[in-house]
């Protein structure tokens, strides 16, 4: 008995095998996609920061402390000052060309305030279409400010030694430290999350496009053919999750490994420990798939799940943080094999975690796998039987046909 | 054939069309269903406009009243609060890496002490940047709170030597910047990203719906009967058939718009006229656009996979998250393929900046010529509607 089930089981993989390599949606989803995607979103945000962005300055002090914040602003790597205008409608205006993105405006008074002892100020007005801009500005300016203020307490200080300067000026420094994205680049943030979406996301489109094909192709429209292997639910079940399992341990190595490699991605975690979380991970979304190409009914409407995706890269809580979904969402989070995957897979990849350390999700991951080959044992169970019922409705009726012709 | 002949045509082929819509659920879905979803997921999820209560670490070595004092204030700060008061370093770097803090705000011991002597203690605050957005918002916290440390002990020391707060104020920070963000002044992130996220979504549905809509008719057979209706000419079989939807998804634009602008209050520098008109033309240029996909992949699975992956890239190729100046070359021509980016630059310009139209002309120009897509694979199009058979 075991050993038909396993003869079974070889059987079903083997089929399925030759089913996903003919069918060509499904090639594209299991193949084409794991493949290119991961470059092409790799590629898009791989400059990781932005460099000379592009600001106008508007000087109308003219002295020659404005006109050295101007030259150190554009001596900064994020900023290119593209030209200094006299007035705020010529700047405005070069904003509204998109020549520039922000304006740098220095008071006329700046060099005076600056030499009589009183704090000068300079103000930024920076076009919100991207706070990346934002953040590049002020954090330029930020610092060019610093700097200059240091040089001119150099001059201007009379503590009576360099030491007591300091001590006047910088009662408490501070340091920061940007750990795990040291240069806070958005591809290093951000392209670790995609990836893992990209596999859960393939695997349901792919398994779902697999279900519909079933449906069309089948006799009587189920999920399962009518065959003397396909009798058992847990060994079609097996069978099938099988031949997922198999093909997507390449798609992990192409994805996970490779590409961030390539692209020098941070890639701090221990191999075998990201091999042991990832397990879960693929079975979780396999028996998910499962579950969802049982109720999806044809192949078209699957694709319309791809929708989704950027639902669920928000409620995985690396886009936005994961304190400030709202706790219904979060809890629509827990049944998505997405939502702890990024989670655990940032820490272990990014962050250099211990399997303890994510031990949360891990479980989390086993929990929803359980959950989830359940439920497609159900539905297999409940196509097979209704598969069954119409074989046997089927040969009634061939039957009667019969005993009614030879009348 | 005459105008009133065409226009009786495009009335037969619209009365079919909205009764196929009705009848199939995944029009519905499409149509209506997943850009609700969206829409009610995205504004519930951003309602506050930035995180709150981020929580963070702080390792406080000194527990003297000054450290205290610092760590409290840190907490009373909007954007954090203050989860974990580790005994050490290591403690609270396992609490980052497990994701249950962003941020460690380090106090080195006898902190409170060196300060008032004059020592020069070090404040230090690590961010976990694989989380960037938290880590931004909580390093502008950190940092101003390590300011105000500094500035505290610099005004109390310099008031006892007898300068005057302004005279102080200078000498620590001689120059300040003063920010003004135009168009987005609190930094609300539901108004930076769901301006461009909720039409991306109903650009794919069209996407998505125009090329299941055509590519049913091919796969169904019924394809023949739809252009025999249409008197043989691809325009007003289009226009029948596509015309529902057009209105339909028009109709969900305007909810989308109603809702961000009317019930959110969004920036609307320019006034009501030119979003609408761009979320139209968005909509008729997603359109056009899945009419080419299908005439160019008339297999209706192929045509759905190239609108879903289309559809999907242009997320994060459009540029609204991460500048399209910062990309490479190549993608930046390619991002101008997508009509998402040209109603992106309309949206920045005249809703967020309240610009005249006539900087954007192109932008226009570019959501129009999109239409001009349909014509040039119409030949196409109409040999795969009389002659392809569906192959499962």
């Amino acid at each position: 008995m075991i050993k038909n089930g396993l003869l079974d089981i070889f059987t079903i993989w083997l089929d399925e095998m030759k089913k996903v390599f003919r069918d060509d949606g499904v090639r594209i989803f299991f193949f084409l996609v794991p493949f290119g995607y991961p470059l092409l979103y790799t590629f898009i945000y791989n400059n990781e920061v932005i460099h000379e962005a592009k600001m106008v300055v508007v000087d109308q002090s003219d002295s020659y402390w404005s006109r050295e914040f101007t030259r150190r602003v554009n001596g900064t790597a994020d900023v290119q000052v593209v030209s200094t205008c006299t007035n705020m409608n010529e700047a405005k205006t070069m904003l509204d060309k998109k020549k520039a993105y922000g304006i740098l405006y220095i008071p006329s008074d700046f060099d005076k305030d600056l030499h009589r002892g009183k704090q000068a100020t300079v103000s930024l007005y920076v076009d919100m279409s991207s706070l990346l801009y934002y953040r590049a500005f002020l954090m330029s300016a930020t610092e060019v400010s610093l700097d200059i203020g240091n040089d001119l307490r150099m001059h201007t200080s009379s503590a009576g030694s360099a030491q007591l300067d300091k001590i006047m000026v910088e009662p408490i420094p501070y340091d920061s430290v940007a750990l795990f994205n040291s240069q806070n680049g958005f591809a290093s943030f951000l392209v670790p999350g995609i990836l893992i979406l990209i596999l859960q996301q393939t695997l349901v489109l792919g398994i779902g496009l697999r279900g519909g094909t079933e449906r069309e192709k089948n006799r009587f429209h189920t999920l399962v053919p009518i065959s003397k292997h396909f009798n058992g639910t847990f060994r079609v079940v097996m069978g099938k999750a099988l031949t997922y399992l198999l093909l997507y341990v390449i798609n992990c190595i192409w994805v996970l490994w490779i590409v961030p490699r390539m692209f020098s991605l941070p890639q701090v975690g221990d191999p075998m420990t990201v091999v042991i979380f990832l397990l879960p991970f693929l079975c979780a979304c396999i028996f998910f798939a499962m579950t969802l190409s049982g109720i999806i009914a044809t192949r078209e409407a699957a694709m319309i799940y791809v929708f989704s995706s950027v639902i669920m890269i928000f409620i995985s809580g690396i886009s936005w943080p994961e304190s400030a979904v709202p706790p219904f969402w979060k809890f629509v989070g827990l049944f998505i094999p997405s939502t702890p995957g990024i989670q655990g897979f940032v820490g272990l990849n990014t962050c250099g975690a211990s399997l303890s350390d994510v031990a949360k999700q891990y479980h989390l991951l086993w929990l929803q796998t359980g959950i989830y080959f359940i439920t497609t044992c159900l539905i297999y169970r409940y196509q097979i039987i209704k598969c069954h019922k119409q074989v046997v409705r089927q040969y009634r009726y061939m039957k009667m046909r019969k005993m009614l012709e030879v009348k | 054939m005459t105008l009133k002949e065409g226009l009786h045509a495009i009335e037969a082929i619209f009365k079919r069309e909205l009764h196929l819509l009705t009848k199939t659920p995944t029009f519905m879905i499409c149509i209506f269903g997943a850009p609700l979803i969206c829409l009610i997921f995205f504004l519930s999820l951003m309602k506050g406009g930035l995180p709150k209560d981020m929580p963070i670490a702080v390792v406080d070595l000194d527990k003297s009243a000054l450290s205290r004092n610092l760590t409290r204030q840190l907490d009373a700060f909007e954007q954090t609060r203050v989860a974990f008061n580790a005994n050490s370093f290591y403690e609270a770097r396992k609490e980052l890496q497990k994701g249950n803090v962003y941020a460690i705000f380090f106090i080195p011991q006898d902190f409170g002490k060196d300060a008032s002597l004059g020592k020069q203690p070090h404040l230090s605050f690590y961010t976990n940047a694989s989380y960037l957005v938290a880590a931004s918002l909580l390093f502008r916290d950190m940092k101003t709170i390590s300011v105000l440390a500094g500035a505290s002990v610099g005004l109390q020391t310099g008031r006892a030597k007898g300068y005057t707060d302004d005279q102080i104020t200078a000498a620590l920070q001689p120059i300040k910047v003063d920010t003004h963000a135009i168009g987005n002044p609190w930094m609300n992130y539901s108004v930076y990203l769901n301006n461009t996220i909720l039409p991306g979504i109903l650009q794919v549905m069209i996407f998505f719906s125009t090329v299941f809509a055509i590519g049913s008719e091919i796969k169904y057979g019924s394809s023949r009967e739809w252009l025999k209706m249409g008197k043989g000419s691809m325009l007003i079989s289009l226009l029948g058939k596509l015309l529902p939807q057009t209105i339909a998804f028009t109709a969900v634009a305007f909810l989308f718009a109603a809702f961000l602008y009317g019930y959110n209050s969004f920036p609307l520098n320019s006034g009501w006229g030119p979003m609408l008109l761009a979320l139209f033309l968005l909509v008729i240029a997603a359109q056009a656009v899945g009419i080419f996909m299908i005439s160019v992949l008339p297999t209706l699975r192929l045509g759905l996979s190239f609108a879903c992956l289309f559809g999907m890239v242009s997320f994060s190729i459009v540029g609204f998250s991460f500048p399209v100046a910062g990309m490479n070359p190549v993608l930046q021509s390619l991002a101008d393929l997508f009509p998402l980016r040209h109603y992106f630059l309309i949206y920045v310009d005249q809703a967020l900046n309240g610009r005249a139209m006539i900087y954007t002309w192109s932008e226009y120009i570019w959501l129009l010529g999109f239409l001009i897509l349909p014509l040039l694979v119409r030949k196409n199009l109409k040999n795969a509607l009389l002659y392809i058979k569906y192959i499962p």
